[in-house]
């Protein structure tokens, strides 16, 4: 029994590059991770981190015309989805796997219904027609709390609230029991009760179902609340992945450090925020080697080279991408 | 008493709302309703709710970048709202705005230094030896290079955008920033950059700020004050951290427990604020926030709740909180109906 054929999920060194006027640039590079049945992976960072990249690569959505999956592999219960060409692509699609974007009123379409739009996604990818997967996408309404669902079934998408669209857009994203579910940053255009709302929905659906899903965030408190086990992204490498707890607590990577501490808290008065100084480095302009080495307090000069991935002598669950931390932690290195 | 810097009563702001088919029909928002606070020389406060709840539309009222319904605001004891256009003029060189999105509140057009010095030009200030001095010192002190001043807004980043819309703010030595989600398009590490810039601007120039945000860990950091609104109006007031710590008012509570925190054992109490914010069109009777109120009582429904001073620097709309009664954190736990 091979570990890997128990994960629904698994990305291995997946590397994707875009053009930019003429030439090609990684915006991920080597990427691994992989995701258990009822478990939530955050993939959390900052803007132009490569999270959306990731997931638009394990989608097979990565714009043709400049941007391309140059190495690795999107294994789907052990099956790679890389080479599938687009209709391959379009039955793993909403069904297998299921998307949910950010903004609900851009992915639902204005002028059709939200009964309809279910029920399509019913239509399209399951047995059911007519009246059957009218009644299938009622009740899908009604599992994700929309309120008094089947009067609502037949009104327009700007009839409802922004947390109600999401609820609708996830009610889609369930319509094919998929394994796993990709939600791209699903709350952040909520307000903080709603936001609330829908994580707690999120999270009840994921242990009903046993889904695996992977959720992208730039929010640190949202991950906190939501995830099993977090990766963190800086400039498209993915720089540290440990369970939520471990993260937070023993925060390794000297850039999670720093994220950890710029954060304003409710909770606390944690002192003065320390910022990170400096940006990120433009696409054009990565180093080769450790891209935060710019703007870290512990750059040596082997940073030039980049660093592995390795977990830590302690817990081996605990992995992250620094020749200091992983020196000082590590058996091995 | 001291004069306050700035001194809000009674503010009050409507929209109307055509509604219909060829807007056939209006309706009226109260967008801001009877909205009393003040602000300290040096004091940061800090204005929080949710997306509609009029936090921006009182931000912008107090500029007179919308024409308030009624009211008062008061700088330094003068009118803003009854002040002839010379004076509003005067008085806006005392208070200035940051705005949300760096990316639409800078002109793509000009460079920045021609953005900076159109303050100075428009308030007949200095000479032009004088401008350019103002500009440098200005962009020093919001930590950008001088040569900024020969570039466009698309050459920067969002947060060095940000900078100079805040350096713009400053140009002319206000005493009052009103700052409206300054940080909110900013990734964390760079709005740790702004807000600490934020802070060193008011320790060096005792500077007076209105922060509007709807996130309560930046206001938390920023603000000694802050008052709470919803659908258009202030449900709380108090002194920071204190009003974060013990909410009085269930709405507070229900915002502060919604919150998340960068700590997975203090999960978001993810239970259980039913329902959603509701329309500022048609707003639920008496308190506007009973219908989602875990201790609503009969009263609720059908009375606004009057202001309730718990303590000199602590007041609540909520019919939990009789008035004369200090009342604590626990009565408001006692079983409504």
């Amino acid at each position: 029994m091979s570990k890997a054929s128990q994960l629904p999920l698994a990305v291995d060194g997946l590397t994707t590059a875009f053009r930019v006027e003429g030439r090609w640039y990684d915006a991920i590079r080597d990427v691994s991770f992989s995701v258990a049945r009822n478990e939530t992976l955050a993939l959390v960072g900052e803007s132009g981190c490569g999270k959306s990249i990731t997931a638009l690569s394990i989608m097979g959505l990565v714009p043709k015309a400049n941007g391309r999956i140059t190495a690795g592999r999107v294994l789907l219960d052990g099956r790679d989805l890389v080479p599938l060409d687009e209709t391959e692509m379009e039955t793993i699609r909403g069904n297998a796997i299921s998307m949910i974007f950010q903004e609900p009123m851009t992915s639902l379409n204005p002028v059709l219904s939200i009964g309809f739009q279910v029920a399509e996604a019913l239509r399209y990818h399951t047995p059911l027609t007519g009246e059957a997967a009218r009644a299938r996408a009622l009740a899908l309404l009604e599992h994700v709390k929309i309120p008094s669902a089947a009067r609502r079934f037949d009104d327009y998408p700007h009839q409802f609230s922004g947390g109600m669209r999401q609820r609708v857009m996830i009610a889609i994203a369930l319509a094919c029991s998929p394994q796993i579910i990709l939600a791209d940053e699903p709350t952040t255009a909520l307000d903080v009760t709603i936001q609330a709302q829908v994580l707690a929905l999120l999270a009840e659906l994921k242990s009903e179902t046993g889904m695996a899903m992977i959720f992208i965030t730039h929010n640190l408190g949202v991950v906190a609340s939501i995830a099993d086990r977090v990766a963190v992204m800086y400039a498209g490498d993915l720089i540290e992945i440990a369970p939520v707890e471990e993260l937070f607590e023993h925060p390794m990577h000297p850039y999670t450090e720093a994220l950890l501490s710029s954060i304003p808290r409710v909770d606390r008065d944690a002192g003065d925020l320390k910022p990170i100084a400096g940006q990120v480095p433009p696409i054009t302009a990565m180093p080769s080697g450790c891209r935060y080495a710019d703007r870290c307090p512990l750059r040596v000069p082997r940073c030039a080279t980049m660093p592995p991935l390795v977990g830590l002598a302690v817990d081996p669950n605990h992995q992250v991408r620094c020749w200091v931390r992983a020196a000082d932690e590590s058996v091995g290195a | 008493m001291k004069t306050p810097l700035l001194d809000v009563r009674n503010l009050s702001k409507t929209f109307v709302a055509r509604r219909g088919f060829m807007g056939g029909q209006s309706a009226v928002v109260h967008a801001v309703s009877d909205v009393s606070f003040s602000v300290a020389t040096g004091e940061a406060f800090g204005l929080v709710g949710e997306s509609g709840c009029g936090k921006s539309t009182t931000g912008r009222a107090i500029l007179r970048l919308v024409e308030p319904n009624s009211g008062t605001v008061l700088l330094k004891g003068e009118d803003v709202l009854g002040a002839n256009p010379r004076r509003l003029r005067a008085l806006r060189r005392q208070m200035q705005i940051v705005f949300q999105d760096p990316y639409s509140s800078l002109n793509p057009r000009r460079t920045i230094g021609q953005t900076l010095t159109e303050p100075m030009a428009v308030h007949g200030l200095g000479t032009a030896r004088e401008i350019l001095e103002a500009v440098r010192t200005v962009l020093a002190e919001v930590g950008m290079p001088i040569d900024a001043a020969n570039k466009y807004p698309h050459e920067f980043s969002g947060g060095q955008r940000q900078r100079i819309g805040i350096a713009r703010a400053l140009v002319l030595q206000p005493e009052l920033i009103v700052a409206d989600e300054p940080v909110s398009a900013l990734d964390v590490s760079i709005q740790a950059q702004i807000l600490v810039l934020l802070r060193s601007l008011q320790q060096r120039h005792n500077l007076s700020f209105v922060l509007i945000s709807h996130d309560l860990g930046v206001v938390r950091h920023f603000c000694s004050t802050v008052s709470v609104m919803y659908l258009g109006r202030i449900v709380e007031r108090g002194p920071v951290p204190a009003i974060f710590d013990e909410p009085l008012h269930p709405y507070t509570r229900a915002l502060r427990n919604a919150s998340p925190v960068p700590d997975p054992k203090a999960k978001v109490i993810m239970a259980k604020l039913e329902g959603e914010v509701a329309s500022a069109l048609s707003p639920p009777s008496g308190c506007h926030f009973h219908p989602r109120c875990p201790h609503v009582m009969e009263i609720c429904r059908g009375v606004y709740p009057g202001w309730v001073q718990v303590a000199p620097d602590r007041g609540v709309a909520c019919h939990l909180y009789p008035a004369g009664v200090g009342s604590t954190v626990s009565a408001a736990a006692a079983p409504g109906r």
